[in-house]
């Protein structure tokens, strides 16, 4: 359980500070069992915020989606930092685009925040359903406690986490300037569980299950959008020329476009399930993440987001990578 | 009739060994198979994943990167980039249930003519015995 006067401070703290911008962060949602991301540009606007077990937005987008317009003449740039409130997960979005230098270490402030788990959203939304006015959730003791219309339910912590905790590694954030509360380790081990049924398929099996899957792509690009990491200033899909991937949504076009989005997170994807929470058609993409995850585990030894003084894994090399595929 | 299946083939060949190897190979007059479309690129870390995919798309049944060998790369380390991109790529295609060995790799240096044949050969006897492309085509080319 997190002490949210703790944190109401510690972003107070960050806040009145002369070179912070803004403090992202998450504050009570409208509706349901949302909750929504939230800025303090004063520290009266520290006193909105709160962290709870629904806080699975990833926050760590927010650095890299600023305007950042051309000066005019005479016009100083803007240095002041962003200060960000961040779970363990979302720290290592955070040192995987420092380690691209995406961001300076000296441009963000990170308020960390050690994670217990937090809800899947859809796991939630199906064990309440048609529930609209918002609802607070509290973690007691291995458990979600929550309360609706004065009824408290209390529900085993297995059946509403969402997939990505079941596996997570790094509960407690990387990289951090202010922690509030204790460090916490983590027990659990990420052993690829989910995927390997499906690895073990044959090709065609494999194939009729993608396709089906693809097929289902609107192409919203919400995955690009909600990616912390997918940053690019111009995305390779909005390319006109040359237009690698047309606008057309169909079985081609849709496969292409999925095959290289998961490509272009090789070895960057920190596994925070945000595509996959914001899919519309609820496609399984993080079972191509997690497939890249367990590969370049497996060639490379290499585990993304941990070390941001490290290289980026496709732009560094060892001599002795394995190479049993070439002719 | 049925006709017979002939593979189309794009091979993206580094400028400095793989092109020159297959220059080799046209000029001592070594026969392999005409079903190889090359396209020369300067080195093989210029070949972005996303030439594969479309390569693929468009109506090729294989796509070849050809290389130089590890440490000769005339650019020092693009090779070295290039094998890990596509050891990452042709899991993934294999995990969605492509042929990974639709896609191949190779190191030809320019003095290897004779190997830059064998290989031409024996991908697009592997790509024979695949078939046509079928899972992803692109349906309009214009």
């Amino acid at each position: 359980m997190v002490d949210e006067k703790q944190l109401r401070d510690a972003v107070k703290k960050t806040i009145s500070r002369d070179d912070v911008k803004y403090v992202v962060g998450y504050e009570k949602g409208t509706s349901g069992f949302l909750v929504s991301p939230t800025f303090a540009f004063t520290p009266g606007d520290a006193d909105k915020f709160i962290f709870s077990p629904l806080c699975v937005n990833n926050l760590a987008v927010y650095p890299m989606l600023e305007d950042k317009p051309p000066l005019r003449k005479g016009e100083e740039p803007d240095t002041r930092k962003i200060g960000l409130v961040v779970k363990g997960c979302d720290s290592r979005a955070i040192v995987q685009i420092i380690q691209e230098k995406g961001l300076k270490r000296e441009d963000v402030v990170i308020i960390g925040i050690p994670c217990t788990g937090v809800i899947d959203p859809k796991k939630i939304k199906e064990k309440f359903p048609g529930q609209m006015k918002n609802v607070d959730v509290k973690e007691e003791n291995e458990k979600f406690v929550i309360t609706i219309d004065g009824k408290i339910h209390k529900i085993s912590k297995d059946e509403l986490l969402a997939e990505k905790c079941k596996h997570c590694e790094y509960p407690a954030p990387v990289l951090y300037d202010i922690l509030i509360g204790k460090e916490i380790k983590s027990t659990k081990k990420e052993d690829y569980k989910e995927i390997e049924p499906l690895e073990k398929k044959s090709l065609e099996d494999k194939w009729d299950y993608w396709e089906k899957q693809f097929e289902r792509c609107i192409r919203c690009y919400a995955c690009r959008d909600a990616c912390p990491l997918c940053y690019c200033k111009e995305c390779m899909v909005d390319l006109l020329d040359p237009q690698w991937i047309r606008r057309s949504v169909n079985l081609s076009e849709n496969t292409a476009w999925n095959l290289l989005r998961a490509f272009h997170l090789a070895g960057r994807c920190i596994g925070c399930g945000e595509c996959e929470r914001v899919c519309p058609m609820d496609l399984p993409l993080m079972k191509l993440n997690k497939k890249i995850e367990k590969d370049i585990k497996e060639m490379y030894d290499y585990t993304s987001g941990i070390d941001a003084e490290e290289k980026p894994l496709l732009a560094m090399f060892k001599p002795d990578d394995p190479e049993e595929f070439i002719l | 009739m049925k006709e017979k299946f002939e593979p189309n083939i794009i091979g993206f060949l580094c400028n400095w060994c793989s092109y020159a190897g297959a220059d080799l190979a046209g000029t001592s007059r070594i026969q392999y198979p005409p079903n190889l479309k090359a396209i020369r690129v300067m080195c093989s870390g210029r070949v972005n994943p996303i030439f594969v995919i479309n390569a693929l798309q468009q109506g090729a049944d294989g796509v070849l990167i050809g290389g130089c060998h590890p440490g000769d790369c005339h650019y020092e380390r693009g090779n070295y980039l290039a094998r890990r991109r596509m050891a990452v790529l042709k899991k993934l295609l294999e995990y969605t249930g492509i042929d990974p060995r639709r896609v191949r790799m190779t190191w030809v240096s320019a003095s290897e003519g004779k190997k830059f044949a064998e290989v031409v050969k024996e991908v697009t006897e592997d790509i024979r015995e695949l078939g046509p492309m079928q899972h992803f085509r692109r349906e309009n080319k214009w």
